[in-house]
């Protein structure tokens, strides 16, 4: 029989999945993804607790996320094709502009 | 999904990670935010990460070379697995309530709690979605008058 628990520890389990994937890859469309991921254990989180409490305050939350998320993604996407046409690169080490000391031109 | 090396493996096995996470909203009594997640995340956010990844035609040269991919997921996993195990630990000690199959989160409850509870922040939400689309203009539109 499952319960919300089980819920639970399913959005923890994602939300260390995105982590692992945010942190050990380098291709940025990876590292989106895991953002992406990490916000969606979030969202079954709150909507299991949601489900706990018998409280809409936690769906209405999760919207609020969705929202976010979406907003997020147009301004995200719109930079990696910027990026791209500069560099023809998807390398995340790649863009490390902000490093360097003094710049060469 | 975070070890494929081509961008678009690992966004169709995202869609299907969402569907079906849309399907646990839907377990769980969500019915108005399984549409919302199925029309937005799989449908729009999905759809428009797809569309740039084939426009912007990437080709094998363009990946970073990970050598050290498998090392590094392995490395981390093993970092994170104690606070997962600590966190699923003190979850477990709780006590739930099986699951009881009702429709409590449909559109109207739903709406009615948006608007009587949560008005200032939808009003933000909307504010934020106008800075989101002013902000990718300027982006797009800085990129061709570089030149």
């Amino acid at each position: 029989m499952i319960d919300t628990g089980h819920f639970f520890i399913l959005g923890i389990l994602l939300f260390s999945i995105g982590i692992v994937g945010m942190v050990s890859r380098r291709n940025i469309f990876m590292m989106y993804m895991s953002i992406e991921l990490m916000l969606n254990a979030v969202n079954l989180i709150l909507v299991a607790l949601s489900h706990h409490h018998e409280n809409l305050d936690g769906q209405v939350m999760a919207i609020m996320i969705i929202a976010i998320a979406a907003a997020e993604a147009s301004i995200f996407l719109a930079l990696f094709v910027m990026l791209f046409k500069n560099a023809r690169t998807l390398d995340a080490n790649f863009f490390d502009l902000l490093k360097q000391e003094k710049h060469n031109d | 999904m975070i070890y494929f090396r081509q961008p678009i493996n690992s966004a169709l096995s995202f869609i299907v990670t969402l569907l079906s996470v849309a399907g646990l909203f839907a377990l769980l009594g969500g019915s108005f935010l399984f549409l919302v997640q199925i029309i937005i995340y799989a449908g729009a956010v999905l759809a428009l990460l797809l569309f740039i990844i084939m426009f912007l035609n990437i080709k094998e040269e363009n990946l970073p070379d990970e050598p050290y991919k498998t090392r590094w997921i392995l490395l981390m996993s093993l970092l994170i697995s104690p606070f997962a195990a600590y966190l699923i630990l003190a979850v477990s000690r709780m006590e739930f309530q099986p699951l009881h199959l009702q429709d409590f989160g449909s559109i109207k409850a739903v709406g009615l709690h948006l608007y009587s509870h949560w008005v200032v922040a939808f009003e933000m939400i909307s504010i934020l979605l106008l800075i989101a689309l002013i902000g990718v203009v300027i982006l797009a539109k800085k990129e061709k008058g570089r030149d």
